[in-house]
């Protein structure tokens, strides 16, 4: 019995240390003298801590500017999103009205299509108005979000009633009994549809990537992605100082919500 | 009888706002350049705000240099030219040219200028600027872009060879690169003969291979100046006598590996003797990449060597250009600014000021460039410079050698059979983009 | 105020629901839906953005598709990563949940640790682990040679760049995959596993009778989810390989943003994207398929 705890500990913990590893080389080669990151043996610890690769990452890219794009951007499509999603998620529980499984169905299928499979039509629409190369052109396509409807829309069902009735005869009118009434019932799920909906645009890729040019409108994982030199140049100092700042507010996050993010991740399927 | 003061204060906000516009009669036409040092060497002169001063005071005009993403340039250009948002003047790789050519997107330069531009300026620039029968679709750059043998000195003496004498054949580049490659205890190169490029963009692939495939009269295409139509040149003997000296080099002499992915850096590293692509990178990377490496008595440059003594060499001669979009809003004046920036006096003062090479057949006979010992050297590359096709087809030609080299050289393919898929591939590519 | 009548309240309820879900359906129309529609309109034509002309071709692009060797290739590749990452990843996933069930010190941050990868951007992930795969000086090859062992070749070879480019992905999931099943064993009622043990059975037995059949729905799922993800990879490919070498690692999402937007055959492109629907639509039948029938068997 006790063995068996050891061997699982062992396996766990190893696997750990595999799955570690990255994060932990990355910070090492950030904070690593250069001929540190080169050297072999390698340096496990750096000789010394050294500053110097961040000054030369943020010599040679804007990573505020990027940092800026990424918060307006999430904090424009998690706002939009929550506050769409919010009262259409209300319609969706509490009305009964013409055509509600059509458009419900509607919202959802459009999960059924990836903007992979999208993104050449969106480009080509969103060129004829100019909004390529645009916020507005990272935001087209996450202005809103079928998840976010689909999860409110479930937590109202899950509300009596009776709650909403006593509201109406108490005089409220229907957006007041949505934003008072309704909204601190169910803010456990809104929390959890807003950090969803918030990492998955901190972290989104193709569209950005697609849909952006100028470097002043990049966000994190685009600015990084396009900071690497595409033919190995042993600049790794900066770049995994790059890394660092890009992925490092998203892990501290994490590392103090931890429990909540797993299960909001776990229960939702994001990815 | 509310909206009486509201017309007149309109109005007079509009008379005002059209007074403010023309006292200012500055008209603005923007440059797009790639931003970084990418483009045109050590220094781009789109640096210096004041680059078009003169130019500005005496028409009037406000020339705004835009420093655009390299790795984003084209879907830049493409975007804005859908958007018809696009700026006056385009400074583009002529790689890029046939995309932009398909798409119909760029001015043809008017053909008296271009007569005159032809018998001006030296051989390689003519060569650079003609696109068949005299057509120009805008100005080369100043600065030879010329690809080259570079070598590291240090490591030659350190073998015993003549540090001033780079290999001139085939048969000696592998002689050299037996001599130069370095092994460890266990037998893992660890410097190699000369670095090859086998992965990545398969274009840049092919831009590294260029002087084997010339050097062996092959060619990408039969015809480089036909926009419609063609043939792939390189799947015959000379091309597959090219590829197969990689294959040597990689497989009998074991004097190259696949895990150098940047021949460039592989040089400035000291882990590779010798490499060919451009040499105005090394110099502009050298001084901090490689310190102890100045050009002269650190690293030297060459044309590459060819397959047997008499052959003549080819070495790509890459380029930037100055061109003008359809959808530019003030081509004149873009075309103007570009006449003044490619005068002769002014290809004298940038190249002077910048450290480039100069175009005029004129500025050559003048100090610095007659006598500076990296210029000659460029100059005596650029001799042998040949740049890539003009066809239609030229992306989807170039994806498919090169991707063919690379299969070639990580063994997924014989070379026999990786060039003759490229060839059927580039074929529909020439064919399908003709029609 | 006293009650309204029904009739009126429902129409007035009317106004309300079309006014509450307008915001959306009208977002979701125009750039959702509508480019869903015109990826399948485009797919019949040939798109020339700039001149702002469409030619009709009929089904030419698909003709094309299936004579094109390099989509072949990339549809190939696509399903050989899906095919690899889904069972490997479910699998150590569920071996992993199975230790996690019992109880030992610093549960929780083990956890945490292997779940960290998920909530990691992928391209930043990509571009360390891009540093780890280097052949000179990335870690991997380093630890390779402290073992005395011969360095790969790993990203830079046409051989060795799938693999790596999976094993990445690997890792970048496992953590999901590992609470997926963490939460169907620990659906598993207690009764199941004491009354097996009191019939004999060894924890080997215990896990294959048991355990293994109880999770079959879970494994669905993970399967599925993990399919539907596995065919739209793109961000780690574009960061560590860029598709090759010598397209050894392009995938249909890479070469459908590569024709779209590096050669501008938008048409084509949208046919491309029509392909990729269809697995998606095969697979997302197929979960609609068993999550039918496992509702029955319970």
């Amino acid at each position: 019995m006790t063995l068996r705890r050891i061997t699982t500990y062992l396996v766990v913990g190893l696997g750990a240390g595999v799955m570690i590893l990255p994060f932990y080389w990355m910070i090492i080669t950030a904070v690593s003298p250069a001929p540190d990151i080169i050297a072999f043996p390698p340096k496990w610890i750096p000789s010394h801590v050294t500053l110097e690769h961040f000054q030369e990452a943020s010599a040679r890219a804007p990573w505020l500017v990027y940092y800026k794009n990424s918060l307006v951007v999430a904090t424009a499509s998690v706002g939009l999103s929550m506050l769409f999603g919010l009262f259409a998620g209300y319609a969706f529980a509490v009305y009964k009205f013409p055509l509600q499984n059509f458009s419900f169905l509607l919202i959802l299928g459009t999960l059924m299509v990836p903007v992979q499979v999208t993104s050449v039509a969106l480009y080509v629409f969103l060129a004829k108005f100019n909004w390529v190369d645009t916020y507005l052109g990272i935001l087209a396509p996450n202005f809103a979000s079928a998840f976010g409807v689909f999860l409110i829309r479930q937590a109202i069902k899950s509300i009596p009633m009776d709650l909403i009735d006593a509201a109406r005869i108490d005089g409220a009118g229907e957006v007041r009994i949505v934003t008072v009434v309704v909204a601190p019932l169910i803010k456990a799920t809104l929390a959890a549809v807003a950090m969803l909906l918030f990492l998955s645009s901190w972290n989104d890729f193709l569209w950005p990537v697609i849909v952006i040019n100028s470097q002043g409108l990049r966000t994190l994982p685009v600015g990084i992605a396009l900071f690497k030199d595409p033919y190995g140049n042993i600049n790794y100092g900066p770049l995994m100082a790059g890394t660092v700042i890009t992925v490092g507010p998203m892990l501290l996050a994490y590392a103090f919500s931890q429990r909540f993010m797993i299960r909001g991740i776990a229960t939702t399927g994001f990815r | 009888m509310k909206w009486r003061p509201v017309v007149w204060f309109l109005l007079a906000a509009l008379a005002v706002t059209a007074a403010h516009v023309s006292a200012q009669p500055r008209r603005t036409i923007t440059l797009w350049y790639p931003a970084g040092d990418i483009a045109a060497g050590p220094v781009s002169p789109f640096t210096d705000p004041n680059l078009f001063a003169p130019f500005e005071a005496t028409n009037n005009v406000k020339i705004e240099m835009v420093g655009v993403d390299y790795d984003t340039m084209v879907q830049k250009i493409f975007a804005a030219a859908a958007g018809r948002n696009i700026a006056d003047i385009l400074f583009i790789d002529t790689s890029w040219l046939p995309g932009f050519l398909k798409e119909d997107l760029l001015q043809q330069m008017d053909s008296a200028k271009a007569r005159k531009w032809l018998a001006d300026v030296v051989p390689d620039v003519v060569d650079l600027s003609d696109y068949g029968s005299g057509t120009m679709w805008g100005y080369p750059q100043m600065g030879y872009d010329i690809y080259g043998l570079t070598w590291n000195k240090a490591q030659f003496k350190e073998v015993g060879l003549d540090p001033e004498r780079p290999p001139a054949t085939w048969d000696e580049l592998r002689d050299y690169g037996k001599k130069l490659a370095k092994r460890d205890a266990q037998g893992n190169l660890v410097r190699v003969g000369l670095a090859i490029r086998h992965v990545g963009n398969p274009q840049g692939t092919v831009h590294k291979f260029t002087w084997a495939l010339w050097g062996a009269g092959a060619d990408i295409i039969d015809n480089p100046n036909l926009l419609h139509g063609g043939k792939p040149a390189f799947n015959n003997a000379g091309g597959l006598a090219a590829l197969k000296l990689y294959l040597d080099m990689l497989n009998v002499d074991k004097t190259t590996s696949l895990s150098f992915p940047d021949p460039r850096a592989a040089l400035l590293q000291g882990i590779a003797s010798m490499q060919i692509s451009e040499t105005v990178s090394i110099r502009a990377r050298q001084p901090k990449e490689a310190p102890n490496m100045p050009w002269g008595t650190g690293w030297g440059m060459a044309p590459p060597p060819v397959r047997k003594t008499g052959d003549r060499p080819g070495v790509l001669l890459g380029g930037w250009l100055f061109a003008v979009p359809k959808s530019a809003k003030n081509p004149e004046l873009a075309w103007k600014s570009m006449d003044w920036l490619n005068s002769e006096i002014n290809d004298y003062r940038i190249a002077r000021r910048f450290d480039l090479t100069p175009r005029y057949k004129a500025n050559w006979a003048k100090d610095p460039f007659r006598s500076d010992s990296y210029d000659q050297a460029l100059l005596k590359i650029a001799r042998y410079g040949r740049r890539l096709p003009i066809n239609l087809g030229l992306n989807g030609v170039l994806d498919s050698l090169g991707f063919a080299i690379q299969k070639a050289l990580h063994g997924e393919a014989t070379p026999e059979q990786a060039l003759a898929e490229a060839e059927r591939l580039a074929q529909k590519a020439i064919d399908e983009a003709a029609k | 105020m006293g009650r309204v009548a029904p009739s009126r309240m429902h129409r007035r309820h009317y106004v309300h629901a079309y006014l509450f879900i307008a915001p959306v359906i009208v977002l979701f129309g125009l750039f959702r839906v509508w480019p869903s529609l015109q990826t399948l309109y485009y797919s019949f034509f040939k798109v020339e953005l700039l001149k702002g002309r469409l030619t009709f071709l009929g089904l030419q692009n698909f003709a094309g598709l299936v004579h094109d060797e390099i989509f072949r290739a990339a549809t190939l590749h696509t399903l050989i990563y899906a095919a690899a990452i889904v069972p490997i990843a479910a699998a150590l996933g569920m071996i992993l949940a199975v230790l996690f069930n019992e109880e030992f010190p610093l549960k929780e941050l083990f956890k945490a640790i292997y779940f960290a990868p998920m909530v990691t951007s992928t391209v930043a992930a990509a571009v360390v682990w891009w540093w780890l795969y280097n052949p000179q000086y990335g870690l991997f090859n380093v630890i390779l040679k402290l073992m005395h062992l011969p360095g790969q070749p790993w990203l830079l070879s046409s051989r060795m760049a799938l693999p790596s480019v999976i094993i990445f992905s690997i890792w970048k999931t496992l953590g999901y995959n590992l609470v997926i099943y963490l939460a169907g064993l620990q659906a598993i009622p207690h009764e199941y596993h004491e009354a097996a043990t009191l019939d004999g059975a060894g924890s080997l037995q215990r896990f294959l009778r048991i355990t293994l059949p109880l999770l079959a729905p879970t494994t669905t799922f993970v399967f599925i989810y993990n399919s539907i993800f596995a065919f739209q990879v793109f961000d780690q490919v574009y960061v560590l390989t860029g598709g090759g070498p010598a397209r050894a690692t392009n995938v249909v999402v890479l070469e459908l943003y590569n024709q779209a937007f590096q050669r501008y055959q938008f048409g084509y492109a949208s046919a491309e994207a029509m392909v990729l629907f269809l697995f998606i639509l095969g697979v997302t039948m197929l979960q609609y398929v068993y999550s039918r029938r496992f509702e029955v068997a319970y």
